[in-house]
């Protein structure tokens, strides 16, 4: 049950400890979205999956998060969607649909309070958004940025946007927000690429200057758009500092597929898994499990997906596990790094790519 | 017309030579020019030790070599007859390197000055074919006038004047590629070939195959596959088994093949989340099973056979395989956009008789394990040669 987890902080439980728990779940969930899920139980049983002999978290079956594109995948009848949440992928692409009911989306919230409150403590603060309040408009149908948003309500006391419909900067308002809370603990939440164009360059620009040394900025999203216009991680942090001497990063790694279960970047500039998911990667040639050290795609498994069969996907992410248990910061379990997305394919062959240009 | 031109950029060729095109001579059937010009292109090659590299480069090598070109010629008792439709534009695919090669020189021989729009993308072999040819009309004047490969940026407007100026228009690539170059108009009287996606499949006899050197057939199989990364249309998707032995005659025939893919094959991460994503959507919805080791070789058993599966097709070693009882369960899958049939310890002539004798749409090509990717001047069911030439007739010709 997961209720099981919540007597645990999210990185307390050494890696043996954190698998046995992980293990019950995860099996319960298979024999779960098997009985609930028609495809679900249709490739299981095409890869002649036995769940019973399933004695490692490692056993657990996964399936491509590719798949989400392809079908509706739920494990409950269509009247008991209470959102939706979409990621778009790049431009024309087909979307991702991921499903939750009620009680997923409970579970969702009461994980990213967990988990961000182990780095930010128990208490409320306000929230600076570098976004626009559009983005969450339409409960019905989020995208995974509507989404993170509406997730961090929880663990705000208020939230503020800072940008416009049209993604400009509301200078007057944010400059008051920033004077309020300067030399404060806040926070200011952006998707990295956003929180760069709309923030960073703004208060670059700006000759009025903040002191932010207090504030955590939460960022999410990867790192590949800034990577294309040269600026790293680093340098991105350090810029940061700069301007208006901001001390305190929390980025974090997640997907649509798996909300609430992030693995957020310690002081160290770790991504942790914590007790409620965990990070696999595994070797291309027979998707065998990496050992610490070893580049492979990752697969992840949470125990948060109940009403869709999410709980353990294989991502198109070429990571690295950097220890398990040992981290500095003194959080449990595997610590790991996110190397990028693993290359499209050149192939030879017929298919179809000169029209792509037309 | 010369605006247009100017995005052009000519690897062999130049503009005064395009805009000549249309009023060089046309040629004969196999003239002797295109011929001797070919043979020599053909020494060059051989000679080359670069070439030794790309089994596709020295097959095409050997393909235009002095006594290969004769031996095709046999097929066109009226060759002398016959003479080109003019200037043919050859579209060429952007990713099987050698397909090009094929395009012009089925144009060349059938008579016709050729423009060849090279893909953006380049391959090392499609690279060396180029200097040789350059370096072989050196000692051929005659020929230049005959020959421009280009490459130009996708631009609906060059295409469009090319093909205003061409005779015949061949378009090698997926639906979407021959819907776009289709906006173009040809001239009234042009003729147009297009090489769209297929798929093809193997057929082999579990018994005779058993008796076959299981080692030799594996390294044929490999190159209609693996070699070229089992995208080519011509590569078989789908492995259909016939004959009492089945089950002794795949374990050897999978753990063969899985051998020569372990030392020769690289496969990519995205290719093995490919496979796997390709396996997930057929499993999702169609009653298949998976058999696999590793992720070199993926098998996807079938239940049911029908065309229908073939749109979770996926390349770099993935097979649906299906046990038959009887040769005739294949004629579902024979369908338009069927093309090869690879054939191991089954006859070509007996499964010919059958497709032609049920009339089906499908099914263009019947040939041994190994020769699927050949290079022929029959292609896709059509013979280039004859599409791409006129007959000249004196009324007694009929």
């Amino acid at each position: 049950m997961i209720e099981d987890f919540f007597t645990h902080s999210p990185y307390e439980l050494s890696q043996p400890e954190k698998e046995k728990l992980l293990l019950t779940e995860l099996r319960a969930l298979t024999h779960h979205h098997y009985n609930n899920c028609r495809p679900y139980k249709n490739i299981l049983d095409a890869m002649g999956t036995d769940i019973e002999r399933i004695k490692r978290v490692e056993d657990v079956p996964f399936f491509p998060v590719r798949m989400f594109k392809e079908l509706d995948l739920m494990s409950i009848p269509r009247d008991k969607i209470f959102k939706v949440t979409t990621s778009s992928g790049t431009t024309g692409q087909k979307v991702s649909r991921v499903y939750a009911d009620m009680e997923t989306a409970m579970i969702q919230q009461k994980v990213l309070i967990k988990i961000f409150g182990d780095f930010l403590g128990k208490k409320r603060l306000p929230m600076l958004v570098i976004d626009s309040a559009e983005t969450v408009r339409n409960r019905q149908l989020f995208t995974a940025r509507g989404a993170a948003i509406i997730g961090l309500q929880m663990i705000a006391s208020k939230q503020i946007f800072a940008l416009d419909k049209d993604m400009e900067l509301q200078k007057e308002m944010v400059c008051e927000f920033l004077r309020e809370h300067a030399g404060q603990k806040f926070l200011i939440f952006g998707f990295t690429f956003m929180a760069w164009q709309h923030f960073y360059k703004e208060l670059l620009k700006m000759d009025e200057r903040f002191d932010l040394s207090e504030a955590f900025l939460m960022t999410s999203g990867g790192w590949k758009k800034l990577q294309s216009e040269s600026v790293s991680r680093e340098e991105f942090k350090a810029r940061f500092k700069e301007v208006c001497g901001l001390g305190h990063f929390l980025d974090h790694y997640g997907m649509a597929e798996q909300i609430g279960a992030i693995n957020a970047e310690c002081e160290c500039g770790h991504l942790h898994a914590s007790i409620y998911s965990d990070i696999i990667p595994r070797r291309h040639r027979d998707f065998s499990p990496c050992e610490v050290g070893e580049p492979g795609i990752l697969q992840m498994v949470s125990v948060l997906p109940h009403s869709y069969p999410g709980h353990s996907i294989i991502s198109e992410d070429e990571g690295v596990l950097l220890g398990i248990d040992d981290c500095p910061c003194g959080r449990k379990g595997k610590y790991f790094e996110v190397l990028g997305r693993i290359k499209k394919a050149e192939l030879r062959g017929c298919s179809d790519t000169y029209a792509a240009g037309f | 017309m010369r605006q247009d031109f100017e995005k052009i950029s000519y690897i062999i060729g130049s503009e005064d030579i395009l805009e000549g095109m249309g009023k060089v001579s046309a040629l004969p059937l196999f003239s002797e020019a295109a011929r001797t010009f070919l043979a020599a292109l053909s020494k060059k090659l051989l000679a080359d030790p670069r070439a030794k590299a790309y089994p596709d480069l020295m097959d095409y090598a050997f393909w235009v070599r002095a006594a290969s070109l004769k031996r095709m010629s046999g097929r066109y008792p009226h060759k002398d007859r016959k003479i080109g439709r003019g200037v043919s534009f050859h579209i060429a695919p952007s990713n099987v390197p050698m397909a090009f090669a094929l395009s012009f020189t089925a144009g060349l021989l059938a008579g016709n000055a050729c423009v060849v729009r090279l893909s953006e993308k380049s391959f090392p072999q499609a690279e060396i074919l180029l200097g040789t040819i350059e370096n072989a009309l050196a000692d051929f004047d005659d020929m230049r006038p005959y020959l421009c490969f280009i490459r130009y940026p996708h631009d609906e407007a060059v295409t469009a004047a090319l093909s205003s100026m061409c005779d015949a228009r061949l378009i090698w690539g997926g639906d979407r590629t021959i819907q776009a170059i289709r906006k173009a108009p040809l001239p009234p009287r042009a003729v147009e070939f297009t090489f769209a996606d297929r798929y093809s499949l193997a057929v082999i006899d579990a018994d005779e195959y058993l008796k076959m050197d299981s080692k030799a057939v594996a390294e044929k199989f490999y190159l209609d596959t693996y070699y070229i990364d089992q995208n080519a249309c011509s590569s078989p998707r789908l492995v259909c088994w016939l004959g009492e032995s089945i089950e002794a005659a795949k374990t050897r025939f999978w753990s063969e093949l899985s051998k020569l893919a372990h030392s020769d094959y690289e496969l990519a991460p995205i290719q093995a989340i490919d496979k796997l994503t390709a396996f997930c959507r057929a499993a999702a919805l169609e009653n298949v099973s998976l058999r696999k080791d590793d992720n070199l070789i993926f098998r996807v058993e079938l239940e049911n056979l029908k065309p229908e599966i073939m749109e979770y097709k996926e390349g770099g070693g993935f097979f649906f395989e299906y046990t038959m009882q009887d040769l005739k369960e294949l004629l579902p899958m024979l369908e338009k956009p069927c093309q090869t049939v690879c054939c191991v310890g089954t006859d070509p002539e007996i499964l010919r008789g059958m497709i032609v004798e049920a009339g089906v749409r499908g099914g263009d090509r019947v040939v041994p394990v190994g020769e699927t990717n050949k290079l022929a001047l029959l292609w896709d069911g059509v013979d280039l040669c004859e599409g791409l030439s006129r007959f000249v007739n004196t009324g007694k010709d009929e």
